[in-house]
C-alpha cells in the first residue's frame, strides 16, 4: 500500500442539520395535508379566510412535502453516504452551511408567499420567480459541493448510489430551469414563457420527472447505501443495480405526456408517453426486487428491527406504486382514473409509503450514529411503523375506492351512450364523502406516527453529544490508466455512435422528404457499422465503459445527454409547431385587460387545483361539459390551466353558461347555488378591489410572449377595464346584486364568462 | 416540415422507434452488466462496508 496514512473527519454536522429539518418540515407538510383533506369534507375549515383556503394551502402542502421534507431528507442521506462511499470529507464547510441555510430560507419564503396567493399557477412549480432564482443558486451550491467532493475522493470506484445522486443533480437542474422560464411583470409576479399545449407538455415533463428525479432516484441511491448497511449484507445483485440505473435514466424522462392522455396534446406525444410509461415497469420492478432480495437471510431481523421494517415496507410500496403508475398510463385506464382521487391515492402510496418510510428508516438508523447514543425507544419506533402502515392502507384504499367510484359515475351513460347517468356533478361528490373522511383518518394516523418519531428523536438527542465519524485512509492518487479525458469520452466509438443515431433518428422523424430519407439511411448505416465493429472492438469499448465508471465528470455529462435527449425530442417540435399561426379548427381570442386581471385572481386562489379546463376527447366529457377542447383554444394561456384534478366540474366552456349573478352568488356562498358543494366561500372577492395599475406591465409581457395585443396605452387599458367592469356591475345590479365595478369578483366573473369563447380558424386551403 | 406531426399519420413509428431504442439500450446495458467480472462486482457491492472496519466516531465534534 503506497501513500500516506491520514485521518479524515466527516462533516456530519450538516447531516444532523438536514435530518432535524426533515423531521420538522415533515411534520409541517403532513399537518397541512391533513388539514386540506379535512377541508374537502368540512368546508367550514376554510374559515372564510384567504390564506387558509384549500386553493392556497394545497400548494403549501405539496411544496412542503416534496422540497422541504423529502428535499432535506435527500440532502442528509446524500451527504452522509457520499462522504463514506468516496472516503472524503465534504469539500467545503462553507458551501455545506450555505446549502443548508439557503434551503431553509427558501422553504420559509415559500411558506409565507404561497398562503398569500403569490403563485405561478403551475403545480409543484408555484414559487414566484425570485424564489426560483434562489432555488437555482442553492442547487448549484449543492452541485459544486458534491462534485468537488467527488473530485477529492480517495475511492476511485463510483458506487451505484453515487450514480443515482449524479442523475438527480443534473436532471433536476435541467427540469427546474426549463419549467420556470418566465418573464417578470413585477417583483412578485411573472408569466411563464410557454403557453397552452407547450406549457402543458413542459409542465408535465417537469412534474413527472420531479417525481422521478427528486422523489425516486435520490431515494434509490439512499436505498442502495442504507439498506445493505441496515441488513448488514451487500446488495442482492450489483449487476441488476447497474441495469436498474441506466434503464431508469433513459426511460423515465420520456414518460411525462402520460399526464395529458385524451387531451388536446398531439396524439404522437400521448402514445410516446404511454409506451415509455409501460416500459418503466421493468426497471422499477428490477430495483424493487433488488431491494427486497437484499434482505435475503435477514428477514428474521424484521421482527425486532424497526429500521428494516420501514425499509422493507418502503421498497414494497415503491413496487406497488411503480406498478400502478404504468397501469394508469394506459389510455383506457387513464380515461377512468384521470382527474379522480385514484391519482391522489397513487401519489400517496409513493410519497407516504416509499419516501416517508425510507425517511423514517434512515432517521432511525442515523440517530444513534450521529449522536452516539442508542435510540430512545425501539418500541415507539415499532409503534410508528404500525400506525403509519395502517394510515397508508386506509388512505390508499379510500382513494382507490373514491377514484374508481368517481370515474365510473362521471363516465356512466344510458340510452346507448347518449345521456349521462349522473348529470349532476354533486351526485359523485356526495357519494365519495365517506371515502374522503376515511382519507382524513388515514392521513391523521400517519401524522400521529410521525409525531412519535419527533418525540423519539427529541428524547434520543436530548443530552447527547453530537459526533462526527472519522476514518483512517491511505492518501493515494488514482492510477493513471484509469483516467478518462473529456476528449476520450466524446470521441470514443460508443459516444459517437450514440450521437449519430440520435441525429439521424431526429432527421428521419422530423425532416422533410430528402432529409427524412437521409435520416433513415444514416440510422441504418450507423446500426450496421456499430454491430459490424462489435466483434473486433467490444473489448476496447468495454474498457471505455469501465473507465467511465471511475470518472465522475464524463459520467455526469453522459447522464445529462441521456436525459436531455428525451426532453428535447418531445419539447422542441411542440414549441416550434404548436403556435397560433399553425393552429387549425379553433383559436383562442386574447383576454381583455379585465379578463386577464380576473384570470390572475383565478390563479391566485388556486382554482386550477379543483377545476380543470380541458374537455377530453371522451364521450362522457363531451356530454357533460360540451365540445372537446381544441389545442388552439388555450394557445395564449400563460400559464395553461388544464388542471389535473376535478374536485369540481370542468370549466373549459363555463362562459355564458350561467348569468353573471350566478357566479357572484356562487363565489359568495357556493351552497346557496349548489347544495352539498364543498367549495370554500370567497367573501373577500366582493370587498377587495382589483389592482388595475399592474395591467399595463402584464399586457406588455404578454405581448412580448406573442399574445396579439395591439399597441394599447396605459390609459386605454384602464378605460377598457372600467367600461367592461361597469357593464358587468350594471348587469349584476339589474339582477339584484349590488357590487362596485372595481371589485375583484367583477374581474373574476369577466374571466369565467369568457371561458370557451374562441374563433374558427379560416384557412385558404386545407393542410397537406 | 411539421405537418406530419399535426396530422399524426406517422405517430405509430414514434412508438416503435421509441421501443426499439429503449430496448437496445436496455439490452446493451444488461449485456455489459452480465459481462462484469465477478471480482469487480463483489468489489463494488462491498463499497458501503469498506469504511466500517476503521470508522469511529469523534465525540469532540
Amino acid at each position: 500500500m503506497s501513500g500516506q496514512k491520514i485521518t479524515i473527519e466527516y462533516n456530519d454536522r450538516v447531516v444532523r442539520q438536514f435530518l432535524l429539518a426533515t423531521v420538522i418540515w415533515g411534520a409541517v407538510g403532513m399537518l397541512v395535508g391533513v388539514l386540506i383533506a379535512a377541508q374537502l369534507n368540512f368546508w367550514q375549515l376554510n374559515f372564510a379566510t384567504p390564506w387558509l383556503t384549500f386553493g392556497r394551502l394545497r400548494p403549501l402542502h405539496t411544496n412542503a412535502v416534496i422540497f422541504a421534507f423529502v428535499g432535506n431528507m435527500m440532502f442528509a442521506g446524500v451527504y452522509y453516504s457520499t462522504q463514506r462511499l468516496v472516503k472524503a470529507r465534504l469539500a467545503s464547510d462553507f458551501l455545506s452551511a450555505l446549502h443548508f441555510w439557503g434551503w431553509q430560507f427558501i422553504i420559509v419564503c415559500a411558506a409565507v408567499t404561497l398562503p398569500l396567493g403569490l403563485t405561478r399557477g403551475k403545480e409543484y412549480a408555484e414559487l414566484i420567480w425570485p424564489i426560483n432564482l434562489m432555488v437555482v443558486l442553492i442547487w448549484v451550491v449543492f452541485a459544486v459541493n458534491f462534485f468537488w467532493t467527488l473530485a477529492r475522493r480517495r475511492e476511485p470506484a463510483l458506487y451505484v448510489a453515487i450514480w443515482f445522486y449524479i442523475s438527480t443533480i443534473v436532471t433536476i437542474a435541467m427540469l427546474y430551469i426549463v419549467n420556470h422560464l418566465s418573464i417578470p411583470t413585477s417583483l412578485l409576479h411573472s408569466y411563464p414563457v410557454f403557453s397552452g399545449v407547450q406549457d402543458a407538455l413542459v409542465q408535465w415533463w417537469y412534474g413527472h420527472n420531479a417525481v422521478a428525479f427528486f422523489l425516486t432516484t435520490p431515494i434509490l441511491g439512499i436505498m442502495y447505501y442504507f439498506l445493505p448497511k441496515a441488513a448488514e449484507r451487500p446488495v442482492y445483485s450489483y449487476r441488476l443495480s447497474v441495469v436498474h440505473f441506466w434503464s431508469l435514466v433513459f426511460v423515465y424522462i420520456w414518460a411525462g405526456p402520460h399526464h395529458l392522455l385524451n387531451t388536446a396534446l398531439p396524439g404522437w406525444l400521448q402514445n410516446l408517453g404511454m409506451t415509455f410509461s409501460l416500459m418503466l415497469w421493468a426497471p422499477s420492478w428490477g430495483g424493487m426486487l433488488n431491494g427486497l432480495l437484499t434482505l435475503r437471510g435477514a428477514w428474521h431481523k424484521l421482527r425486532t428491527d424497526p429500521v428494516l421494517k420501514f425499509y422493507a415496507a418502503a421498497v414494497t410500496f415503491y413496487g406497488m406504486s411503480t406498478f400502478e403508475g404504468p397501469l394508469l398510463s394506459i389510455k383506457s385506464v387513464n380515461a377512468l382514473a384521470h382527474y379522480t382521487d385514484w391519482i391522489i391515492g397513487h401519489v400517496h402510496a409513493g410519497t407516504l409509503g416509499w419516501n416517508g418510510f425510507m425517511a423514517a428508516g434512515m432517521i432511525y438508523w442515523l440517530l444513534p450514529r450521529l449522536w452516539n447514543k442508542p435510540l430512545y425507544s425501539t418500541a415507539l419506533a415499532n409503534l410508528h411503523f404500525w400506525i403509519g402502515t395502517v394510515g397508508i392502507l386506509l388512505y390508499v384504499a379510500a382513494m382507490w375506492t373514491s377514484g374508481i367510484t368517481q370515474g365510473l359515475m362521471l363516465n356512466a351513460t344510458t340510452e346507448h351512450g347518449t345521456v349521462l347517468a349522473y348529470p349532476n356533478f354533486l351526485d359523485t361528490l356526495n357519494t365519495i364523502r365517506p371515502m374522503m373522511l376515511m382519507r382524513v383518518i388515514g392521513g391523521g394516523l400517519y401524522l400521529a406516527g410521525w409525531f412519535l418519531l419527533v418525540y423519539n428523536f427529541y428524547r434520543t438527542v436530548k443530552g447527547a453529544a453530537p459526533v462526527n465519524g472519522t476514518i483512517e485512509v491511505y492518501d493515494e492518487a488514482p492510477a493513471p490508466d484509469a483516467k478518462l479525458s473529456l476528449a476520450g469520452t466524446f470521441f470514443s466509438a460508443p459516444t459517437v455512435f450514440w450521437f449519430l443515431a440520435v441525429g439521424f433518428g431526429s432527421m428521419w422523424m422530423f425532416g422533410t422528404d430528402l432529409v427524412s430519407t437521409a435520416g433513415i439511411v444514416g440510422a441504418v448505416a450507423c446500426l450496421i457499422a456499430a454491430f459490424a465493429l462489435v466483434p473486433s472492438r467490444s473489448k476496447a469499448w468495454g474498457g471505455w465503459y469501465e473507465k467511465l465508471l471511475l470518472n465522475a465528470l464524463p459520467f455526469t455529462l453522459l447522464v445529462f445527454f441521456a436525459v436531455v435527449a428525451g426532453g428535447l425530442i418531445q419539447i422542441i417540435p411542440t414549441v416550434l409547431v404548436q403556435k397560433a399561426k399553425n393552429v387549425e379548427d379553433r383559436i383562442q381570442t386574447p383576454y381583455t385587460p379585465l379578463e386577464l386581471a380576473g384570470r390572475d385572481i383565478y390563479i391566485r386562489e388556486g382554482c386550477y387545483l379543483c377545476h380543470s379546463q380541458m374537455i377530453r376527447t371522451l364521450v362522457p366529457d363531451i356530454l357533460r361539459y360540451g365540445d372537446y377542447s381544441r389545442l388552439g383554444e388555450s394557445i395564449y394561456d400563460h400559464p395553461f390551466q388544464w388542471g389535473s384534478k376535478r374536485t369540481g366540474p370542468d370549466l373549459a366552456r363555463v362562459g355564458v353558461k350561467y348569468p353573471n349573478v350566478w357566479h357572484l352568488r356562487h363565489m359568495e356562498d357556493p351552497r346557496a347555488i349548489s347544495p352539498g358543494s364543498n367549495m370554500p366561500t370567497y367573501p373577500w372577492l366582493l370587498n377587495h378591489s382589483y389592482n388595475a395599475s399592474v395591467l399595463p406591465a402584464k399586457i406588455k409581457v404578454q405581448r412580448m410572449l406573442g399574445v396579439p395585443y395591439g399597441p394599447l396605452t396605459a390609459q386605454q387599458i384602464f378605460d377598457s377595464m372600467d367600461e367592461q367592469a361597469k357593464g358587468i356591475a350594471k348587469d349584476l345590479r339589474t339582477a339584484g346584486a349590488y357590487v362596485d365595478s372595481d371589485k375583484e369578483i367583477v374581474a373574476l366573473i369577466s374571466y369565467l364568462q369568457t371561458l370557451g369563447k374562441s374563433l374558427p380558424v379560416i384557412t385558404k386551403s386545407a393542410p397537406r | 416540415m411539421f405537418k406530419r406531426l399535426i396530422l399524426e399519420d406517422s405517430s405509430v413509428w414514434y412508438v416503435i422507434t421509441a421501443f426499439v431504442t429503449a430496448a437496445t439500450i436496455f439490452l446493451t446495458i444488461t449485456w455489459r452488466a452480465l459481462r462484469m467480472p465477478r471480482t469487480e462486482v463483489e468489489k463494488f457491492a462491498q463499497l458501503p462496508f469498506t469504511t466500517d472496519a476503521n470508522e469511529r466516531h469523534d465525540p469532540h465534534a
